[in-house]
């Protein structure tokens, strides 16, 4: 067909990524369970930067050429960034002693 | 069993610390050479293993990470029951609906193709064991039907590795003071990001063309209390589940939409390839924005207000990247496992994951009753519908990828162009309509013998 059919209004209310994030409790260890193993493949090796364009969280932030920052506390805890990554160059490990996310509606 | 651990059989981690650190010390459990079996991870297939084996009257361990069993679950939202319901009374389960329609939708950008079946069998109980649940309660309830029925659970405790001794796998280290546990037999239940698993060198982490990411919302509507009975046309306890496929449910990326009715919200998700996030560059959350906003989804959505956001990766390899499954010591079950159905139309997990525990615990019971051998775990699995299942789909997979521009863009729209053309009222003959209609697909899909072609391609599915 070739007419363009008329689309009802769609105006649905995407919350921010922040406001997504703000539903789920979160308990901060303090440190980090994320890392770069090797910080120059991440600067020096990697274009693509997947971390970045599949984290459902926005956990990982990239400037080209640089190392990613990892933003940790926003993590859901999916393992998205560990399989994603070409060079295998993410540490991935479970929070401890019961921290990080706790969903209720999972 | 020394005294301490029987009388307390939920421990809280955060206890236990206490006491270590106090002088309650040398009254606080230790639970090394205690257990005939230590479980890692208390999911579904976690606690369907920890209660097979207590009911067999031996003693399991079930550790778990998350503050609560469920804690660091997620799913799509659809539980299956079956075997879940031979191992304890169903009764009582925090079950939020049970599926009385199930919709199978295309999405082309702006139309909208369904198939909806609304058997009345479906409205009887066992409801066809389809039922909506929320982890976060129902594992929690899972496990503690176990630890009724005497296995010992203690939470918010992280395993950090496993012990060997003389090659065989002898229990598990932990991030608890002095947290090795020692015990006869492991069974890995950690779920598909497998740490520990793969730590051990028990299997590979999978490459993601085999891995799915999904996002998901569950919503709720504050301003109108009929909004989920209206919308989506229930009475009672019935629920659906929607699965919508195609251009408008996940872009150019293989994978699927959904939406499943709660009590009083709905879950709403995209679950797609891994491998198409990364080289497509879509994100899930600009992949969920895109589905929500779909002209024939977002009117099913309209002023809600998010209650959880949630992700989460989803092992798809099937038969063909299933790890294995039976180790010196060592049992593999569930996600850890690679035990999900995904064929389009059949979108399985949990139900296999119970299957899996509920083997690994009978082949370990019958080990230590000194009549069996760790290994007919995989047997037996291989006999149920768990592994017969992924291996009947499993060319199917790989077949689906090749044709997904043409099953999940082109198709789509044809599809959608023909209806409009097949019920469009004018002054023509119904004749001029469907020979158009006609036209439009078989131009999509190659003309008769392409038609022919690809009706065998996937003549199996209905074989």
């Amino acid at each position: 067909m070739s007419v363009s059919p008329r689309i009802p209004d769609t105006d649905i209310q995407n919350d921010s990524m922040e406001d997504r994030l703000y539903t789920v409790k979160y308990d901060d260890p303090g440190d980090s369970h994320l890392d770069v193993k090797v910080p120059s493949i991440c600067a020096d090796s990697c274009e693509t930067a997947d971390c970045v364009s599949i984290c459902p969280a926005d956990v990982w932030r990239r400037d080209d050429g640089e190392v990613p920052t990892i933003a940790y506390e926003n993590c859901l805890e999916c393992s998205s960034c560990r399989f994603a990554c070409t060079y295998d160059n993410v540490v991935w490990e479970y929070p401890t002693t019961g921290s990080g996310v706790s969903y209720k509606h999972g | 069993m020394t005294d301490d651990t029987t009388e307390s059989t939920i421990v809280d981690g955060a206890q236990l610390l206490e006491d270590r650190a106090g002088d309650a010390a040398l009254e606080s459990p230790n639970y090394d050479g205690e257990f005939d079996a230590v479980i890692v991870g208390a999911g579904l297939a976690g606690s369907a293993a920890a209660l097979t084996l207590a009911k067999r009257g031996l003693e399991p361990l079930l550790i778990e990470r998350g503050t609560y069993p469920g804690a660091k679950n997620v799913f799509g939202g659809v539980l299956y029951t079956p075997t879940i319901r031979e191992l304890t009374d169903l009764d009582g389960a925090p079950l939020e609906r049970y599926i009385g329609e199930k919709r199978f939708s295309m999405l082309s950008h702006h139309d909208e193709t369904a198939v909806s079946l609304k058997p009345g069998d479906w409205h009887r109980e066992p409801h066809n064991e389809s039922f909506t649940v929320f982890r976060g309660d129902f594992d929690e309830w899972f496990a503690e039907q176990a630890v009724e029925a005497g296995a010992t659970l203690i939470t918010e405790t992280t395993v950090t590795g496993l012990i060997r001794e003389k090659g065989t796998i002898a229990g598990v280290e932990t991030d608890r003071p002095d947290g090795e546990i020692r015990a006869p037999y492991v069974i890995l239940a950690e779920g598909g990001n497998s740490l520990v698993s793969e730590g051990a060198g028990l299997k590979e982490t999978e490459s993601r063309e085999n891995i799915a990411v999904a996002a998901k919302e569950v919503l709720e509507f504050p301003e109108n209390d009929e909004a989920i009975e209206d919308r989506f046309r229930l009475v009672g306890d019935a629920g659906v589940s929607y699965h919508y496929f195609g251009e408008g449910a996940v872009g150019e990326a293989f994978g699927g939409g959904f939406i499943y009715t709660n009590d009083d919200t709905v879950s709403v998700g995209v679950a797609y390839s891994l491998e198409d996030a990364a080289t497509k560059r879509q994100s899930p959350e600009e992949t969920l924005n895109l589905f929500k906003s779909h002209p024939a989804v977002a009117p099913l959505l309209k002023n809600a207000r998010t209650v959880e956001y949630s992700a989460k990766t989803i092992p798809e390899g099937g038969a063909e990247t299933m790890p294995d499954l039976v180790h010196d010591g060592a049992l593999l079950v569930g996600d850890t496992a690679g035990l999900v159905l995904n064929n389009g139309v059949h979108l399985e997990g949990t139900n296999m994951a119970v299957e899996s525990g509920y083997h690994a615990a009978a082949a370990i019971a019958d080990t230590i009753e000194g009549d069996g051998h760790l290994s007919q775990y995989a047997d037996a699995l291989e006999q149920s519908f768990v592994v017969q299942n992924l291996e009947r789909y499993a060319w199917l997979q790989e077949r689906v990828e090749e044709d997904r521009e043409l099953l999940f863009e082109r198709l789509p729209t044809a599809i959608a162009d023909a209806s409009t053309e097949y019920f469009e009222m004018d002054r023509k003959p119904k004749e001029t309509h469907a020979k158009a209609a006609k036209a439009r697909v078989l131009e999509t899909v190659g003309g008769l013998k392409g038609a022919t072609k690809l009706a065998l391609r996937y003549r199996k599915l209905v074989r």
